[in-house]
């Protein structure tokens, strides 16, 4: 512990030193996980499956050569995921909707992937070694079979099996009456795979009430567990998930008790001599699966259990098992819950959030740092806190409006961005897609709800002939081939944010920038005649946030629906508020589409709600995600179009391209990436931000002041060492470094760190500026050349031309509207940089309108009080 | 120090249980190492607070404990802790023994006890237009809302809502009542409050007394229910959504910008529910102290918080609970997760209230913190091996306390009066509801009711200017189409009734210039510019060019036309 903390204290020191040496550890972040050399496990080996014939010869029935992978193995955490592959294995066949814990049992020829504590060295003492009581699984189906009838039992007749496992109870010796009271009914058979927990706790496992208390029904922790598919060419791969002790506590792994991944290929039970007349269970022993390699099982109908995974722990199975020997980390360490120092909040964005959650053990845990806690809100509502005082600073990614009378200095503090992600599966049970491209296009169609969705937005007027979703588009099946034409609801929408946010106004600028998506938004058909969703015409793009504008409701006679009239394409978008909800949504395959309709008989209403989890096979879903979350839990990520012909999905270079793409427009502003240079450079990609700590550089109180400028100085240094340790930056976001294209943000992150610890005091007045800024900019040209009496503001009037006069400062698209509290109630002046909140899409005609109109009034003024002494006809005297 | 305390207790807890593994015969393997002293705790149930809760989650990683906390209405919390497939549950209700549709809402013998872990306001939002603007400062007596949503009430322009906002009218439009489809602690809070405060409207119509977690919709009816309140929010706040209104925790409406109703208390003033109104509401709350019943023990009874006479009470608010399993054998529990619960619990009551303000709620006062630790308690008392060493009030970080006496409720003392505008027959404010930005009136300074400022005193308090121009909805279509400024000019052609200021005479919407910031004359619909469609915008910007243009030019054609006329006259 002390160790530790000595150890921190050493890297603030360097840290805060001079700049830090960054060239070390220049590991990749985004994008695949490269394992170091050594972690990777891979292993071969013949996996037979054979039948005794009555007349004592055996024949083999089957015979796989299968080799099996593991990309990292080594200091694994909680939740990680490790992706396990093979080959030359049976092909399955009766795919489940749900391949994890129980709801996978109902398949033949699985690949059976678990984890178990324990190692499979005959060196270490036998408590350390796995056998099937120290796997996991979370259900008793998977683990132990009850009540079974005699042509049910087919591990009886295993000819791998001991004697004892033979007998008609068997497994847990003696079974408890006391916890399993109908485990033992002759003539049924039955045998208990208990669980032995870490405690040295022994579950029996008869029923769910003696399952570990992780294995609860309905858990909201999901089963990690799975019954792999092989596809038809014998290969198959899973992002198999570990639990260490803190998710898993009684099946217990950490640093010091060590664990194992268990695979083991389902190739069917080898059967012992059947009796003179083979009895039923001899025949259902040798059964050799009912469904075709390839085929689903959303039915979830009986299979041959001789061939399921259920009876992963049959010796014929269990002995072709492959031990993948994993390590678990130190846990880092964790803050003290009554370290009586209170938190600071810095509030806003979501984009940070997983950095976040690695750097404030490196704060809490030293005590010459304040207590960092990042508060997630909307950005603006973030920058609008930071402003009032409420949060010392924010956590933003574009420039906002500064309404306060101090300038704010924005602070690049990591890089990172949004993507697309989905999950969609090829058809036939054919695998994951892992190379979606998407263009600007199709985004705008999804976002502006140009899809009908099903015959329900058929009705929807002016455009009936769309499609019903992106997978019958013609311009979504050219760039991705070979997927399913099956339309259904979730592939007609993409999962997006319901409240303001800069990834959302960065996303529609990507659109903005496309010709051919604007022309679309704007009216023109495509070129396969899809229009846009007339709700939608001409949205005025960019956006913070994708209003739903839609006010179709479907006619129909379903009685459900017309006693929930409902706008059936909001229903689609069904828009949340955190983009940690939709990775979450992405991960389920559980679209948040709302238009399930029925009649609940609890209550005897008929209700709206979400629609089912989407089957294995035909998962097919989009979502606005962090490239944080990406990372954090392997999700996928669409490649995006920039040039014609050119996609670019995120990685560290396409992230690092576009950030040398940026430009800083103001001293201490934010960099401003421009999607026409992202699309003419081709290689970055268009969804990175940088995500800034926005800060006041007046105003703020010496105590906050320091802590902000902690906060950079830490973060731009120490956090932006890769890597999965307190204080360090996790995957999904690139290093800003002292040289090489990042460096730009690292200067001005330290110039801005020193200008808040600063806090420079009002700088010699420019043109002093008056305090009260014209709220009212309908009355201003009024007044300015009828030259009336001064509105009852006071001194406003003989103020307002000097600040209307350099063109931009006083754009009236975001002049104040009526009814907005005053600003700057104290300040003696207006500092000219940060109110200078004109950005680019604001502009317009109406963004000239107001000094033309001045200009045009001024000379009106000029042409009648000129007209006077000029224009007058000569007074004759009469 | 405290992390060796840990350790000990770590080490204490293996060696009891390698000496239970000693006793039992199902036992084996004595002393597996284990360093983490925090297990995963998960958890379901109300949506109402889940906006702060998932920040608390977040906050306490850092801690080393994982908490997994997934939603999905409080009827499922409850339901979810009674089949034992949770660690925790929140809910917005006690159990109730039956539910209303006769079906067991009952721990099914899991021990437990309640703990409030926050409390809010229950804030009606809506979507009311006139012309293209969205009004912002509706204010609705309880009554009306109950008419409202019992179908009493159906149309914007009713003679009811039209003297709850002192006699402004609103065009005449149908009124949609969201409410939600799933068991819900929010409906239960708002029936509850229906059933106490205005029985005569809502028994009838529910055909029965007492609350319920699934609001009744009538066949027929054009209620909307939507499942969740994100859905509900969206559904509001979405382009048909004009003339809707629905109840969601105020965070929901804070976090989107969204406006919310103003509703009247006991003492005649139109209240939106900000920590600060939400907290001096609360200070009538009684919470049920009879331990001998614990299903019962520290609910909440909110009778007097209905009536609450304080001209700053939000009248619906209330807390929300935590349900966590008391019992020494409860099959999930272990002592990691136990310490889990405790720590996280710790950190909610006491810093993690300081944030329930710019989240959309209110910091829980010392008592009911205090009332919480004694629940927490019994965690130790159903397992000895729980530390809970310097986990109390005296290391709590909760801005409600005042360090010298314990008693007082801090926020409930600085909490700002209302505007006098925002009183029967006066008004209606011109400030936009919806924005959390009530800033606390500084040191004790008394506001009385008369001081007609919304920005309610204060200026040199940096948390008035939070809505500063514009920056309150820069996501909005149009604001970027240079229709900010003139959204009066626009109000008239697309309101197709104008309307009157009483005391003038005048259209108020003409009247654009004397806005809110001005002080007095408050105007009565507040001229936001919502997400309108592009089309409609782009017309209504050629108009408003059009007026810009004759507001400039027609008194220089006027005067240039009289002095013509003048200089005629005088020539002949």
């Amino acid at each position: 512990m002390r160790r530790s903390l000595a150890s921190l204290g050493a890297l603030t020191v360097t840290a805060l030193g001079l700049a830090l040496p960054m060239e070390a550890g220049s590991a990749s972040v985004v994008g695949a996980v490269v394992a170091p050399s050594g972690d990777a496990f891979s292993a071969t080996r013949t996996v037979e499956r054979s039948f005794v014939e009555a007349d004592g010869t055996t024949t083999t029935v089957s015979r796989h050569e299968i080799t099996v992978t593991a990309d990292h193995t080594q200091n694994l955490r909680g939740r990680e995921r490790v992706l396990i592959s093979w080959s030359g294995a049976q092909p399955s066949g009766g795919r489940a909707s749900n391949p994890f814990g129980e709801n996978g049992l109902q398949q033949e020829y699985p690949v059976v992937v678990m984890q178990c504590r324990g190692t499979d060295d005959a060196g270490v003492p036998e408590s350390e070694q796995l056998r099937p009581e120290t796997c996991w699984t979370a259900s008793v189906a998977q683990r132990s079979q009850t009540l079974r009838s005699s042509s049910e039992s087919t591990w009886v007749h295993d000819v791998h099996n001991s004697e004892a496992d033979k007998q008609r109870v068997s497994g847990m010796d003696p079974i408890p009456a006391d916890e399993c009271p109908s485990a033992d009914i002759a003539p049924y058979f039955t045998h208990l795979t208990e669980f032995v927990a870490a405690n040295g706790t022994v579950y029996p496992g008869c029923d769910s009430d003696s399952m570990p208390p992780e294995a609860a029904v309905g858990a909201a922790f999901p089963a990690a567990e799975i019954a792999a598919f092989t596809d038809s060419s014998g290969r198959g791969e899973v992002q198999f998930e570990v639990r260490s002790d803190v998710e898993n506590e009684s099946l217990g792994c950490n640093d010091t008790v060590a664990c194992s991944i268990v695979v083991i290929p389902i190739a069917g039970i080898s059967c012992d001599a059947p009796a003179a007349s083979p009895s039923l269970a001899d025949r259902s022993c040798r059964k050799q699966g009912r469904f075709q390699p390839g085929s689903s099982n959303f039915a979830n109908d009986g299979i041959d259990v001789a061939v399921g995974p259920a009876l992963w722990w049959s010796e014929s199975n269990w002995r072709n098992r492959f031990t993948i020997p994993v390590t678990f980390g130190l846990p880092p360490d964790t803050c003290d819950v009554l370290d009586p120092r209170a938190p600071t909040g810095f509030y806003g964005s979501e984009l940070l959030a997983q950095a976040a959650l690695q750097w404030s053990p490196a704060y809490c845990l030293n005590k010459a740092r304040f207590k960092f806690q990042l508060n997630q809100l909307s950005d603006v509502a973030g920058f609008n806190l930071m402003l009032s005082g409420e949060g010392p600073a924010a956590v933003v990614s574009s420039k906002h409006e500064n309404t306060g009378g101090d300038p704010v200095g924005y602070a690049p503090t990591a890089v990172t961005g949004f993507s697309i992600g989905y999950v969609i599966d090829r058809p036939d049970n054919a695998g994951e897609y892992t190379d979606l491209r998407l263009n600007a296009r199709l985004l705008a169609k999804l976002l502006t709800q140009s899809y009908l969705g099903s015959d329900l937005g058929r009705g929807h007027p002016g455009m009936g002939g769309n499609p019903l979703s992106i997978v019958t588009d013609p311009e979504f099946v050219t760039l991705n081939p070979g997927l399913t034409s099956t339309n259904q609801e979730a592939a007609a929408t993409i999962l997006s944010l319901s409240n303001a946010s800069d990834v959302i106004e960065q996303l529609t600028e990507y659109i903005v920038n496309d010709d051919d998506a604007m022309a679309f938004v704007n009216g023109e058909p495509d070129p396969s005649g899809m229009v846009v969703n007339p709700a939608y015409e001409g949205l005025g793009l960019p956006l913070q946030e994708i209003p739903l504008l839609d006010t179709f409701v479907p006619e129909t006679q379903n009685t459900c629906r017309q006693a929930n009239p409902s706008v059936y394409f909001s229903q689609l978008a069904a828009p949340v508020t955190t983009m940690r909800k939709i990775a979450e949504s992405l991960l389920d395959a559980w679209p948040n589409v709302q238009t399930r309709c029925d009649f609940d008989l609890s209550t005897q209403q008929f209700k709206t709600g979400r629609i089912e989890r989407q089957s294995f096979g035909s998962r097919f879903m989009l979502g606005i995600v962090s490239l944080g979350d990406v990372e954090r839990y392997g999700l996928r990520s669409a490649a995006l179009e920039t040039k014609p012909g050119t996609f670019v999905a995120p990685s560290d270079k396409g992230l690092a391209k576009a950030v040398a793409l940026t430009e800083q427009e103001e001293k201490r502003g934010p960099f401003v990436l421009d999607q026409a240079a992202v699309s003419k450079a081709g290689s970055a990609y268009p969804g990175t931000m940088v995500v800034y700590t926005a800060a006041k550089v007046r105003g703020l109180d010496e105590e906050n002041a320091e802590k902000v400028a902690q906060f950079i100085r830490v973060s731009t240094s120490e956090g932006q060492r890769a890597g999965s340790g307190n204080g360090q930056l996790p995957g999904g976001y690139l290093p800003i470094r002292s040289t090489g294209p990042t460096s730009k943000l690292y200067d001005s992150a330290r110039a801005i760190a020193h200008a808040v610890e600063a806090q420079a005091p009002a700088r010699t007045p420019e043109p002093p500026t008056p305090v009260d800024p014209p709220t009212d900019p309908v009355d201003e040209p009024t007044d300015a050349p009828s030259s009336t009496t001064p509105p009852p503001g006071g001194n406003v009037a003989d103020l307002v031309i000097p600040d209307l006069d350099p063109p931009g400062t006083s754009d009236p698209a975001t002049a104040p509207e009526p009814g907005a509290v005053p600003v700057a109630n104290d300040a003696p002046v207006v500092d000219t940089v940060p109110t200078a909140a004109t950005q680019a899409e604001t502009s317009g005609i109406a963004g000239r309108l107001f000094p033309m109109l001045l200009l045009v009034g001024f000379l009106g003024l000029m042409l009648s009080t000129g007209s006077r002494f000029f224009v007058r006809p000569p007074r004759v005297p009469s | 120090m405290k992390i060796s305390r840990l350790v000990a207790g770590v080490t204490a807890l293996l060696l009891a249980s390698s000496g239970a593994a000693l006793a039992a015969p199902t036992t084996a393997d004595p002393a597996v190492s284990s360093r983490a002293a925090y297990a995963t705790i998960e958890g379901t149930g109300s949506t109402w607070s889940q906006i702060i809760v998932d920040q608390w989650i977040a906050d306490v990683d850092s801690n080393g404990i994982k908490v997994v906390y997934t939603g999905g209405g409080s009827t499922k919390g409850r339901k979810d802790f009674s089949q034992a497939s949770v660690d925790f549950a929140i809910s917005e209700i006690p159990y109730q023994g039956t539910d209303e549709t006769g079906q067991a809402d009952t721990s099914n013998g899991r021990a437990y006890s309640y703990l409030p872990i926050v409390a809010g306001g229950t804030a009606f939002t809506y979507q009311l237009k006139v012309g293209n603007e969205l009004v912002r400062n509706l204010r609705l007596s309880g009554e009306t809302i109950a008419k409202i949503f019992t179908g009493q009430i159906t149309n914007w322009n009713d003679a009811q809502i039209t003297q709850d906002n002192n006699g402004r009218a609103f065009p005449s439009k149908t009124i949609i009542p969201v409410v939600r489809s799933d068991g819900s602690g929010t409906t239960a809070q708002f029936t509850s409050w229906l059933d106490k405060a205005y029985p005569a409207v809502w028994r009838p119509y529910f055909g029965r007394s007492g609350l319920t977690s699934y609001y009744p919709r009538k066949n027929g009816s054009n209620f909307i229910g939507q499942s969740g309140s994100d859905q509900v929010m969206n559904t509001i706040s979405g382009f048909a959504g004009d003339g809707t209104i629905g109840y969601v925790e105020y965070s929901y409406p804070v976090n989107k910008n969204y406006p919310v109703v103003k509703v009247l208390n006991k003492s005649g003033y139109y209240v939106e529910p900000t920590q600060y109104a939400t907290a001096v509401a609360l200070t009538r709350a009684k919470i049920n102290q009879d331990k001998s019943d614990p299903t019962k023990y520290l609910t909440q009874i909110l009778d007097d918080v209905y009536s609450n006479p304080d001209p700053r009470a939000y009248p619906i608010s209330s807390y929300s609970y935590m349900i966590i399993p008391t019992g020494a054998s409860d099959s999930r529990m272990t002592t990691a997760k136990r310490q889990s619960i405790a720590d996280f619990l710790y950190y909610s009551l006491c810093s993690g209230q300081s944030k329930a303000g710019p989240y959309g709620y209110s910091p829980l006062p010392l008592n009911l913190v205090q009332a919480g630790f004694n629940q927490i308690a019994l965690l130790k008392k159903a397992d000895a091996d729980v530390d809970l060493t310097d986990r109390d009030v005296t290391t709590c970080n909760n801005p409600t306390f005042d360090g010298k006496n314990l008693n007082k409720n801090v926020l409930a003392e600085v909490a700002p009066n209302p505007p006098a505008c925002d009183k029967t027959g006066a008004g209606p404010c011109g400030e936009s509801t919806g924005q959390n930005n009530q800033t606390p009136s500084p040191g004790g300074e008394t506001d009385t009711p008369g001081t007609d400022t919304p920005t309610s005193g204060a200026p040199s308090d940096p948390g008035s200017p939070t809505t500063g121009p514009g920056s309150t909805d820069p996501g909005f279509a149009t604001d970027g189409e240079g229709n900010g400024g003139d959204g009066g000019a626009v109000d008239v052609p697309g309101g197709g009734a104008p309307v009157f200021d009483p005391e003038t005479g005048e259209v108020v919407a003409g009247s654009g210039s004397t806005d809110s910031t001005s002080g007095g004359d408050a105007i009565f619909a507040n001229p936001t510019l919502v997400s309108d469609r592009p089309l409609d915008s782009r017309t209504f910007g050629w108009v408003a060019v059009i007026e810009l243009l004759a507001l400039v030019l027609l008194p220089g054609i006027v005067v240039a036309s009289l002095r013509r006329r003048r200089r005629e006259g005088a020539s002949t």
